[in-house]
């Protein structure tokens, strides 16, 4: 009977629908997976990006400005060092003197006691002056030994807060310096990479390297192929992008060093690295 | 070859929230489907019930018999359907309350009613159970989906805080894995609205139907009494 089914079904059939459920969205889910793998590369390939991606990376000021800071810092180490040896040369030489100065005293003591023996029987009273009197000295020079040395402690911190403060200021200097260059090329990246427009027969893999020379108020004196890419209107294309984006005039507001050590000349290496082909 | 985006690796790499929303909507989407194909086939039962009892009822059967086949098949462990419960009802009522010498005419037409009253609603209670629950799918679920999206828009402009140059390719990625949740969030949605306005009507329509059937019956049930 028809109505059979109905009614085993019909205020229960949890379970089947449960497993209906899970089946309806296994399914979508498994379509979705399908969908996205088997989208071909040839669909991708219309989709080209107009602005393409250029790259600074050979004598890179940043990687050199990094080179001279840690060469900066491996020389204050160096100095740091020569100095400390210095110090010890100097402890050393005034322990000697002092030495030398104890074994004086000593044999003056020594020599002293001598004549005491000699004249104590008969110079009771100058014997007690004299001894008052050795007594004096030697609390003057204990005296002495302790003023040099309260002056070589005061000495020796001057000096230590002299190459601190040295190192601290050279440490501002340096970063300041790798922050400027680093903003500087990320400016004549971005300025070149928006002014290139890759040519269709670019692929990726492709490396071109272009040399520019500028002046110091950001304008560009010439730009030169030194390593071909193989595709001449590759080559062409960048060099256009370098000529485009010129005059740097942002440039102008770097220190003339910092200028004329990282940016007269510059390489600019040029990848198209967002092609999907 | 480049990395493009792809909607799997968006999902597993999404921040947490976003994928607990995710989550949640998923186990949303399972549950109210569970419930779509389960009221399903109670309506659509309860739909056909309706057309063979009225069928069956109309054919100029007796009274009697047709109670007596209910009761065989009840013996039969076959539970009785929608329609012919409110008849079952209504009837045994009726001659149980006619058995009775004292009774007068009206208290045993006013039992008759009241006992299928009883039995429509209860039958009511069975058509929309889960219907509620299904508005509510339908209508929470877009909200749960923005709470994700606007929760991965927000981290990814926290994290782009900290950046100097901000390109599409920084950006890109975020956004599409806040939008997921979104998109999410409308194809739970969807369904349950569409699902949820049709069932409603469904059960409309067979309520009335069975508000139309008792009323017949009981003109039925009073001209008997009327008749001796």
């Amino acid at each position: 009977m028809k109505d059979t089914f109905n009614n085993v079904v019909i205020y229960n059939g949890y379970p089947l629908s449960l497993v209906v459920a899970v089946t309806f969205h296994s399914a979508i889910l498994a379509l979705l997976l399908f969908l996205q793998s088997s989208r071909s590369a040839d669909v991708m390939e219309l989709v080209q990006p107009t602005v393409v991606k250029a790259l600074l990376v050979q004598e890179n000021p940043q990687v050199a400005n990094e080179r001279v800071r840690l060469k900066r810092q491996q020389q204050q180490q160096q100095r740091a060092r020569e100095q400390e040896q210095a110090q010890q040369a100097a402890e050393a030489e005034r322990q000697r003197q002092e030495q030398a100065r104890a074994e004086e005293q000593r044999k003056a003591r020594e020599l002293a006691s001598l004549r005491q023996r000699q004249e104590k029987e008969r110079l009771d009273a100058e014997q007690l002056q004299r001894e008052q009197e050795t007594l004096a000295e030697e609390q003057r020079r204990q005296r002495e030994l302790v003023e040099a040395q309260r002056q070589q402690e005061v000495r020796d911190r001057e000096t230590q807060r002299e190459r601190e403060a040295a190192e601290a200021a050279a440490a501002e200097i340096a970063s300041s310096e790798f922050e400027m260059v680093q903003s500087g090329t990320a400016l004549i990246q971005q300025l070149v990479q928006e002014s290139w427009s890759r040519p269709p027969s670019a692929r990726n893999g492709m490396r071109a390297v272009l040399q520019m020379r500028l002046l110091p108020t950001g304008e560009l004196v010439d730009v030169s192929v030194t390593q071909s890419s193989g595709d001449p209107a590759f080559d062409r294309s960048a060099e256009n992008a370098v000529y485009g984006a010129a005059p740097f005039r942002e440039l102008q507001a770097l220190p003339i060093n910092i200028f004329n050590e990282n940016f007269r000349s510059l390489s600019l290496i040029f990848e198209p690295e967002d092609l999907l082909n | 070859m480049n990395e493009g985006i792809t909607p799997t690796l968006l999902i597993l790499e999404a921040s947490l929230p976003v994928q607990l929303v995710l989550l949640t909507l998923l186990g949303l989407s399972i549950v109210s489907w569970v419930m779509i194909f389960q009221r399903w086939m109670v309506l659509s039962a309860a739909l056909k019930g309706v057309l063979s009892f009225e069928h069956r009822f109309w054919s100029g059967m007796d009274l009697s018999q047709l109670y007596k086949e209910g009761s065989q098949m009840q013996k039969e462990a076959i539970p009785a359907v929608g329609m012919e419960n409110i008849f079952r009802a209504g009837f045994k009522e009726f001659m149980r309350l006619r058995q009775q010498p004292s009774m007068d005419k009206e208290a045993i037409m006013e039992g008759a009613q009241r006992a299928m009253r009883v039995a429509y609603s209860r039958e009511e209670e069975k058509l929309e159970k889960h219907l509620p629950f299904l508005a509510t799918v339908a209508s929470v679920s877009v909200y749960i989906g923005l709470f994700g999206t606007v929760i991965g828009i927000m981290n990814s402009f926290i994290g782009l805080a900290s950046q100097a140059q901000v390109t599409m390719q920084v950006i890109a990625p975020d956004i599409a894995e806040a939008l997921i949740a979104t998109a999410m969030g409308l194809f739970v949605a969807i369904p349950a609205v569409v699902v949820y306005n049709r069932y409603s009507a469904t059960v409309d329509n067979i309520t009335s139907s069975y508000v139309t059937f008792t009323d017949e019956f009981s003109s039925i049930l009073h001209r008997q009494i009327h008749s001796d």
